[in-house]
């Protein structure tokens, strides 16, 4: 097994090359291409920034920020199960004929959606400047926080590949319950809004808001998260990994027969 | 050195009666252990089979006897389900043309493609891509997406591909079906040079009067399992005899 994972890192020109072109491809035929991105976020962007910050009686400028990070990075974590879920089957063309190591298309997934998440964050900078935050080298805090996130997608990409190939219901029903995670979780709204209320459990037991949080607070606050927030994104790291190697070890020889 | 090596191998096919498998039935299934034992299909089931580099080997047999199934699990696609294989040497399978494309991208782009997936690095590549461009004569519809070709289109931009490769282990499954007369010609001669460079050949096929001048080992597989292993003449004589007998 990890041999073939080796062989499927030395096959990195294929998997990266493939994870552009999705990218690229995504938007072809359209008039507009690339800028449907930014687009799409600003519009939601607005929508929601208007809405909200003045249901919660929040000041724009400050929410604006806060809330494009949580798109993004909610956008992110979503396109890994849906997406990442069809990474074998979108490729049986591939691999039906060639016999490289399935890792390889686990990857080009992950490159595809990585990519799509960073033309997304762009969006981050002029709605910062926007709001008037000034860059700090505390920043710079967000690049471990990008890299936890990131590993966290290449598990989820790695479970529902092999779970939705197996069961066609996998990614239907994730997305379901995602739904009621986005819910709960801190995107669209700002924690101390349900702390006011005494329902902070909901939050600090939610990892997918410490997932949030070594992103947002580095990009907002100029400083890393709390260590509560790192802890519990180690846990769910761990967590996952678990489940991938299960799913792994379970279903690998078997992927090309449930094509 | 190249060398293929396989050893109590066995393939089998689940024939699910009902519909695809779905979350629910299995979680019924759980609780409700199921009373249909899975219909298995056995599709291959090799006790031993050693093939050496410089042969050139033949494979025979009926439609659905296990030829394809066979080179597929020389190329690492299918896992065997139980058995060991041992493949020593870099694999080129050419198997169908008509499946493996990115069908918004160009002819360029997955030609590129299909070249990095079958083992090239990118330098190999770029200095092959006029080389695999040219013998596709399709000029200037390199530019446009492959969902414009026609099935003929596909297929030139395939074949160019997967044999402008340098294996050592070379997969044939009867290929030569589609493309107009003068290109079947070109594929044929560009075939035979890469038969010449490969150390290992493994040929399935129905034509058994083509065979005889390629290899010199014949395998006759028939539902899963090898018939006859042998000097490619005396393979084919049992075989047809058998074929005529049965008739």
């Amino acid at each position: 097994m990890s041999g073939e994972i080796v062989r499927a890192l030395q096959l990195w020109p294929v998997w990266l090359r493939l994870g552009i072109q999705d990218v690229r491809l995504r938007f072809r035929r359209s008039l507009l291409g690339i800028a449907w991105v930014f687009l799409n976020l600003t519009i939601s962007l607005l929508t929601i920034g208007f809405i909200y910050s003045s249901l919660l009686g929040q000041d724009l400028k400050k929410f604006l920020p806060f809330l494009t990070i949580g798109l993004v990075v909610w956008s992110y974590l979503t396109a890994a199960v849906v997406e990442g879920g069809m990474a074998f089957i979108a490729a049986e063309g591939y691999i039906r004929q060639i016999g490289v190591p399935l890792f390889v298309y686990l990857f080009r997934s992950f490159v595809s959606v990585s990519l799509f998440m960073l033309l997304n964050l762009i969006t981050y900078f002029p709605v910062a400047y926007f709001s008037g935050l000034t860059l700090h080298y505390g920043m710079l805090w967000a690049v471990p926080g990008l890299l936890l996130m990131a590993s966290v997608v290449l598990l989820f990409i790695t479970i529902f590949a092999y779970l939705h190939t197996r069961f066609r219901d996998a990614i239907p029903f994730a997305s379901a319950l995602l739904q009621v995670v986005f819910y709960v979780t801190p995107v669209i709204w700002p924690p101390e809004a349900l702390r006011q209320q005494g329902l902070h459990w909901v939050i600090d037991y939610n990892p997918f808001y410490h997932l949030l949080e070594v992103i947002r607070q580095p990009l907002l606050q100029a400083e890393p998260a709390s260590t509560l927030s790192y802890l519990m994104v180690a846990l769910l790291i761990g967590g996952l990994m678990v489940i991938a190697a299960s799913c792994v070890w379970r279903y690998h020889q078997r992927i090309v027969y449930f094509l | 050195m190249a060398r293929i090596f396989l050893r109590e191998v066995r393939v089998d096919f689940t024939v699910d009666v009902d519909p695809p498998r779905t979350f629910k039935s299995t979680v019924r299934r759980f609780f409700r252990p199921q009373r249909r034992v899975p219909r298995l299909i056995r599709a291959l089931d090799i006790a031993a089979l050693s093939i050496r580099a410089g042969e050139r080997i033949g494979l025979i047999g009926r439609n659905g006897a296990g030829k394809s199934t066979l080179l597929k699990v020389m190329a690492r696609i299918y896992p065997p389900h139980r058995g060991e294989v041992r493949v020593d040497g870099h694999v080129c399978p050419l198997f169908e043309f008509a499946t493996g494309f990115e069908m918004e991208a160009t002819g360029w782009d997955n030609i590129r493609t299909r070249a990095l997936l079958l083992g090239m690095n990118p330098k190999e590549v770029e200095a092959k891509l006029m080389e695999i461009a040219q013998f596709t004569e399709l000029g200037e519809f390199l530019d446009v997406p492959v969902r414009c070709y026609s099935s003929g289109m596909m297929l030139r931009l395939a074949f160019a591909t997967s044999t402008a490769v340098d294996p050592e282990i070379l997969l044939l499954d009867e290929v030569m079906a589609a493309g107009d007369a003068s290109f079947i010609e070109r594929a044929r001669r560009r075939m035979d040079a890469l038969m010449e460079r490969a150390s290992i050949v493994v040929f399935a096929s129905h034509s058994l009067d083509v065979l005889p001048q390629f290899c010199e080992r014949t395998i006759w597989l028939d539902r899963g399992m090898i018939v006859r292993d042998g000097p490619t003449l005396d393979v084919i004589h049992a075989y047809e005899e058998s074929v005529r007998s049965a008739a």
